[in-house]
């Protein structure tokens, strides 16, 4: 009993893992950090996770998990309610239907990838917050957002890779 | 078996279909979240709310590994300036020991004057002062989220710094709440100059330095002048400062804020006991 118990809290904290860590490195994100530089350019790291999981593990991060990091997103952040989860809808559109794509590519041809489907998504997101505000977001910030969102890629990638190995096992699920 | 087979692929293209409406139902539901948060929906900010007090408090935990490598950092970035700090600091000290004096002189002079006038002073403030938890400044927004404990803090309470204004509170929930920051796109502020008391409205546009707007077009503004709150909307009260004109072109004035908006650990949450245009959510539904 005690067995079968902890092999269901096993399961479910393996099917959960990839929508927890994403959860992370979304609020990582909002930490304050005394550096004017890096406070005035934070790169939405939420993107970069649901990338890396729909290419590596699809089976585990579904539409739920994307409403889940929408509502995060929309608690946390005082930006248009709904953009997060806006963004978030696109970038889970383009990766499902490019993913046959990128299976089995090398990893500079995944962060190819990543760049140009982060810069499809932040440009649909700012046009759409634009329109709703009537005025041009500055782009400048935007593109500063992005150059820090693709280089941060390689290192969250190495870090999710390093929790996929260790704690999701296929025939645990 | 045939019919088997096609009740399957029946089944199968049902799921499809399903899976296809749900993403068009999302993308409509995230729209309309859009549209529904201009209306200020009493549901919508209570559920967001809660949802912020409970991230907030993730961020709260998160926090804590991250302040200890800046302020290691901090550390030892302040030895090696530490003795020059002292110096400036002694010499700043002596100035403003001859300010005390003067402000002191001008306090009770002040006071024989409203007497005299019989002069109907501003109410008492009332503030409390809270810790920065998470801070949010990209192209769409510009806020923070400030640990506020049990303390009374209202929507549309001012927030302050040191050196001047820094927002507005936006969204109370419990233990947190989300400060709107003046660089914000949804900031207006009703501003003047100091001192040639020309009116305008600060406006926030997600970049590091609101611009000036409504300001008369015959208006003499140079760079240099100190911006302050002119207190006409009655949200904000007047004479607190803003900033400082940086450029002054043909199509926008901007204005660079007193306070480094980057570089924020505690604020203070003040209550001017002036009811202002802003009304809570549960106000307008009991109205």
């Amino acid at each position: 009993m005690s067995d079968d118990f902890e092999e269901n809290v096993v399961s479910l904290f393996q099917r959960l893992l990839p929508v927890l860590t994403s959860i992370i490195f979304m609020l990582l994100a909002y930490i304050p950090v005394n550096l004017s530089v890096f406070n005035n350019i934070r790169a939405d790291l939420g993107l970069a996770c649901i990338y890396f999981w729909m290419l590596h593990r699809p089976d585990l991060f579904g539409l739920g998990s994307i409403i889940v990091l929408g509502v995060v997103s929309a608690a946390i952040s005082s930006a248009l309610p709904g953009s997060g989860l806006l963004a978030y809808l696109v970038m889970y559109v383009c990766v499902y239907n490019t993913q046959k794509f990128f299976n089995a590519k090398p990893f500079v041809v995944v962060w190819y990838g990543f760049m140009a489907l982060c810069l499809v998504t932040l440009l649909v997101k700012w046009l759409v917050v634009s329109v709703f505000y009537g005025a041009f977001l500055p782009l400048s910030m935007l593109f500063f957002c992005y150059l820090i969102g693709v280089a941060m890629y390689p290192l969250i990638s190495v870090v999710l890779a390093f929790m996929q190995n260790k704690f999701i096992q296929d025939d645990g699920l | 078996m045939k019919r088997r087979r096609s009740l399957f692929l029946h089944l199968n293209q049902l799921k499809l279909l399903a899976k296809k409406f749900a993403l068009v139902i999302l993308f409509l539901a995230a729209l309309a979240l859009m549209l529904f948060s201009k209306n200020q929906n009493p549901v919508l900010e209570q559920s967001t709310g809660a949802t912020t007090s409970l991230v907030g408090a993730i961020v709260d935990v998160l926090v804590v590994p991250a302040k200890m490598l800046a302020r290691s950092y901090g550390f030892f970035s302040d030895l090696a300036t530490i003795k020059k700090d002292n110096r400036i600091l002694l010499e700043e000290n002596r100035k403003l020991r001859l300010l005390k004096d003067k402000y002191e002189a001008l306090e009770v002079e002040n006071k024989l004057l409203s007497d005299l006038l019989n002069y109907v002073p501003l109410p008492e403030v009332d503030f409390v002062s809270v810790r920065v938890v998470a801070e949010e400044s990209d192209a769409f927004a510009h806020s923070m989220v400030a640990y506020i404990g049990n303390k009374n803090v209202a929507k549309g309470d001012v927030v302050l710094s040191d050196r001047g204004v820094v927002g507005r509170v936006d969204k109370v929930a419990p233990y947190y709440a989300k400060i709107i920051l003046i660089t914000d796109i949804n900031s207006n502020i009703p501003v003047m100059t100091e001192k040639t008391r020309i009116r305008g409205v600060l406006s926030g546009d997600n970049t590091t330095i609101p611009k000036l707007v409504f300001v008369p077009l015959d208006a003499e503004i140079s760079v240099g002048d100190r911006i302050v709150t002119s207190g006409v909307s009655g949200v904000f009260p007047a004479g607190l400062p803003v900033g400082q004109v940086m450029s002054v072109n043909k199509s926008e004035i901007k204005v660079k804020p007193f306070t480094t908006l980057e570089k924020l650990e505690y604020v203070r949450v003040v209550k001017y006991g002036i009811e202002g245009l802003l009304h809570t959510s549960e106000e307008e539904t009991d109205e």
